[in-house]
């Protein structure tokens, strides 16, 4: 059965982290009967262990909540929860595409912050009904009129209206609801032309194959029905549709203005893409929604097993993973230093992290990663092309005419008293200012052009950090420009570390080389015999450093009980050899390979 | 069944006062405090049992250590090693030592030890130096070590000091004038040992607090080195990575530790080593501490053996090669890595496989972990 599209209320919630986003979430199923509160985890629609762990969204979720407002109606609320990380920044804007309203939690103990503002940015430009909400009034330190007053002034919002809530002790979260009823528009949409469908997730379910999230733009979709995804042209069977309250609840068909899930059967999550549009498999010209893009990946790293039996456990584990994520690439990669492992692919730093950490969490596995690198356009002499993803890729320097790197258009958005800081930052990371302004005596937008390959160099961190956490970013791919680089040695006693080379401006070259010489230096440990570091271009070399030979270890008595104290102690060594690299007779600890990242500069 | 016992160690638990780097289980308690009778009472309730048992018809030597030995006075010492006399065939006790420190040790004490069976005293002196020993918070100065170390003679032939070095604040001069100082007063073995920052202790949470500074490897590497080239002169050899001793006076008890000897430990928080020809069992408290199978016991037996100086012979070697089928090619490798000799028939540690022991003994731990 379909229901009146006049009584759908499309909206996801966005916040600055830690503002209390999925509390809010968990307190409307509570409150709408949706989840029995003895059912309740923490934060519900963080489904893996990674979001709940740190408190961030990765996948989006979908949930449909019935409410009986103070009208005596029923609606039907769909709420869209959505990932909250620029890594993340094309699939949030599908997710919002799929609502007409918003609702912005702001901490009334913090007030707006940069993310806030961010958030809200996105909301308004995709045109959704943005209702504000002041959280956490419960604590002593809330100020809900001063919270207000930098609401109306920081987003130019009026905030009259706020619900002033507490996800905490639910207060207000019956207002909220009345809110979404009357503010937030019911979809539109023509409910007798051809079925057109978002699609703002999709996963790989092992027991039913491919699985959508869609929103219907217009027409209604049904059970058995053959679709077609315009972008990929991919034809498949509607096998089940229905809703998620938030477990599954099928239904013969979806309709106008619904959101809910759908399942193909398909077995290649790339078949279906977020963004693409779902049509009928025989309709004709059906003009594709706006907004599509392919998602590439941006970053790329290497990742070795530290134990070389794990090569194919990796490797199952990659083909797991990127079943339910089209954005994952990979292929083998060869290291003399770090032996069999991958290149893989991601869109920015934080999926790195989070598909790292998953590797091992889930699959047991104990990798190291190289430092990230971008994917480079190497112009022959001989007038070919080659994309590079990983410096021991580069070709020989006599073969180059020159270098393509990719560059960004970034938009920082910062309190004034941060610009100097940022502007400090940015531009010794190559970084060219294209303009600012004011978006609010609060908040300056300052725009930058910068290359990629040193945003990946830990720039997020210290943005944050040389601005108190208060500056946000969002970025998109502007063009490949060319650039001056070359690739910089590192030498462990005398020997090339090919895990350990990595591609730099050549103005940056003798900086980066003697930083990472004297950080190196700090992680390697000492070992039974003095371990040369240089930084070399070719054979010149930039910089040299030395771990010095180690003199002597832990020297404690050892008699009667003190043997099994001893025991211990060397098994903790064992561990943490365990964790270490050979490389040549060199015990490396893995975050040298992340050393790179650590650099000043 | 077990092998017999054939080393006996009492632990009493108790000190005048902390010292700062010290982590061995001891109270600082007023010397009249029932509790010290209590223990000693319920440790001669031990011995006896174990003496009924037939647990100590094989001892050979005997170790009370602490805590302060001295520190509970004579009357319950001589309490104890009376219960010790009668439960062990004193004429079997190679070696009997007692350890004490130069605050309690006064010419009653050491009489009545004497009288009693004790042979071997060990007094913890740490340095001759009065600012090292407020570092350390050690309860005595240097004039009194020397005068207990006198006063020790009088009876005893075999005296032992403990001495420390690498100390933050103990400069190489400092450490010289110790070692001069021990060498010359004429006690027949010393220990040397490195300050170790060891948790729960005073020093430790200095450390953490950034009040005091973290030992410097290179500096004690340094000191130790310079220990060995002093006591080595004034005629001592180096039996073992940090003791030294004259010609003849090795430390039979401590020597057992290293090499596979059962030994039985009483009192609180005393380990006992248990084994037969299958498995070797260490136990504290009632808590297992570790449970070796064969190969483990074997591997362990090398390691230790490579604290000593006259390290493992070929014969041993070929013995644990049947349970550490490896072990050739790991000592291969310790040879060419120079943490290890082997000349006259014996692997033995070179002074640099003595500095970096944690190397070495790592390496063969691998084996059998």
């Amino acid at each position: 059965m379909n229901i009146d599209r006049e009584h759908i209320r499309n909206f996801s919630i966005i916040a600055h982290i830690d503002h209390g986003k999925s509390t809010i979430s968990d307190r409307i199923l509570e409150l709408t009967g949706t989840v029995a509160a003895r059912d309740m985890k923490e934060q519900l629609l963080d489904s893996m262990d990674i979001e709940r762990e740190r408190g961030i969204t990765i996948k989006s979720q979908a949930v449909r909540v019935d409410y009986t407002a103070d009208d005596g109606e029923t609606y039907c609320f769909n709420l869209i929860d959505t990932p909250g990380h620029v890594d993340f920044t094309y699939e949030v804007s599908r997710s919002l595409a799929a609502c007409e309203g918003a609702v912005l939690v702001v901490d009334s103990t913090q007030g707006v912050e940069a993310q806030t503002v961010a958030n809200a940015m996105l909301a308004m430009n995709a045109n959704l009904e943005v209702i504000p909400l002041i959280n956490k009034i419960d604590l002593p330190a809330s100020d809900p009129e001063r919270t207000r007053e930098d609401i109306e002034e920081a987003l130019a919002l009026p905030a009259d209206d706020a619900v002033l809530a507490s996800g905490k002790t639910g207060e207000g979260i019956h207002e909220l609801l009345e809110s979404i009823v009357y503010a937030i528009p019911a979809p539109e949409g023509n409910a007798d032309g051809p079925l057109k469908a978002l699609i703002f997730d999709s996963y790989f379910d092992p027991y039913r194959g491919v699985v959508a999230l869609i929103r219907i733009v217009d027409g209604s979709i049904h059970k058995g029905e053959r679709i077609r995804m315009l972008a990929t042209g991919t034809v498949a069977l509607v096998e089940d549709v229905g809703t998620r309250r938030p477990s599954e609840v099928p239904s013969s068909e979806l309709g106008v203005g619904e959101v809910g899930y759908l399942v193909t059967g398909l077995k290649d999550v790339s078949q279906v893409k977020v963004g693409d549009t779902i049509t009928s498999a025989d309709a004709a010209n059906v003009e594709p929604l706006p907004g599509y893009r392919e998602v590439k990946p941006m970053v790329f790293t290497g990742l070795f097993p530290i134990d070389g039996d794990q090569y194919e456990p990796l490797k199952e584990a990659l083909e797991k993973l990127s079943l339910n994520d089209p954005a994952l690439i990979w292929e083998p990669e060869k290291s003399h230093a770090l032996g069999f492992g991958f290149r893989v692919g991601f869109l920015g730093l934080l999926h790195m992290e989070v598909i790292k950490e998953r590797l091992e969490r889930e699959f047991n596995l104990d990798l190291l990663a190289t430092a990230p690198s971008v994917e480079y356009h190497i112009f022959k002499r001989n007038g070919t092309m080659v994309s590079v993803h990983s410096p021991q890729e580069m070709p020989d320097p006599a073969e180059i005419d020159h270098i393509e790197e990719p560059y960004l258009k970034a938009k920082i958005l910062v309190p004034p008293d941060y610009v100097g800081a940022v502007m400090d930052l940015t531009i010794a990371r190559r970084g060219s200012f294209v303009g600012m302004n004011y978006l609010s005596p609060t908040t300056v937008e300052m725009q930058w052009d910068i290359p990629l390959s040193e945003l990946i160099m830990d720039y997020f961190d210290r943005l944050k950090s040389s601005t108190k956490g208060y500056a946000s970013l969002d970025y998109e791919f502007n063009e490949y420009r060319y650039a001056d680089l070359v690739k910089l040695d590192i030498l462990l006693s005398g020997k090339p570390v090919d895990a350990l080379s990595f591609i730099v401006h050549k103005d940056k070259a003798y900086e980066r080389g003697n930083q990472l010489a004297i950080k190196l230096k700090e992680i390697i440990p000492r070992q039974l015999f003095e371990v040369p570091i240089q930084a070399a271009i070719g054979n010149r070399v930039l910089a040299r450093t030395t771990v010095k030979a180690k003199r002597k270890d832990v020297l404690a008595k050892c008699y009667g009980g003190d043997i099994s104290r001893k025991r211990k102690l060397l098994e903790k060594q064992r561990e943490g050899k365990k964790r270490m690299k050979a490389i040549g007779n060199v015990e490396v600890p893995q975050e040298a390979f992340m050393a790179l990242l650590k650099v000043d500069g | 069944m077990h092998d017999p016992y054939k080393a006996l160690y009492l632990h009493i638990p108790f000190c005048v006062r902390r010292c700062f780097y010290c982590d061995f289980d001891s109270s600082a308690i007023p010397q009249d405090n029932p509790a010290i009778d209590e223990y000693i009472d319920g440790l001669c309730v031990q011995i006896r049992r174990n003496a009924n048992e037939g647990e100590l018809a094989q001892i050979e030597t005997i170790y009370i250590g602490g805590g302060t030995p001295s520190f509970i006075g004579s009357s319950r010492l001589t309490k104890l090693l009376y219960m010790i006399s009668v439960s062990v065939r004193l004429e079997n006790v190679r070696e009997f030592t007692m350890e004490a420190n130069p605050e309690s040790i006064n010419e009653c004490i050491i009489k009545d030890i004497w009288a009693l069976g004790v042979n071997r005293l060990s007094i913890g002196v740490q340095s001759f130096d009065d600012e090292v020993l407020k570092i350390l918070g050690r309860a005595h100065s240097s004039s009194e070590a020397k005068r207990a170390i006198e006063c020790a003679q009088q009876r005893f032939e075999n005296v032992s000091i403990d001495l420390m070095c690498g100390i933050p604040g103990q400069s190489i001069a400092s450490l010289e004038d110790s070692l001069v100082k021990a060498a010359s007063c004429g006690v027949k073995h010393v220990s040397m040992y490195p300050l170790t920052i060891e948790p729960h202790t005073l020093l430790n949470n200095m450390v953490l607090a950034g009040e005091f500074p973290e030992p410097d490897e290179d500096e004690q590497a340094l000191h130790m080195e310079r220990a060995e080239s002093i006591l080595v002169q004034a005629g001592f050899s180096r039996y073992e990575v940090a003791n030294y001793a004259l010609p003849g006076y090795e430390s039979a008890h401590n020597v057992a530790y290293w090499t596979g000897v059962p030994y039985l430990g009483l009192g609180r928080s005393a380990t006992t080593m248990t084994q037969n020809s299958e498995r070797r069992g260490r136990i504290r408290d009632g808590i297992v501490l570790d449970d070796l199978n064969k190969s483990q016991m074997v591997a362990e037996d090398i390691m230790l053996g490579m604290r000593l100086a006259k390290g493992v012979s070929v014969e041993d070697i070929a013995n644990a090669s049947v349970f550490l089928p490896a072990l050739q090619a790991t000592l291969d490798e310790l040879c060419a890595d120079g943490l290890i000799v082997f000349e006259e028939g014996r692997y033995r540690p070179t002074h640099k496989g003595w500095l970096c022991g944690n190397e070495l003994y790592g390496r063969i731990y691998d084996l059998a972990p």
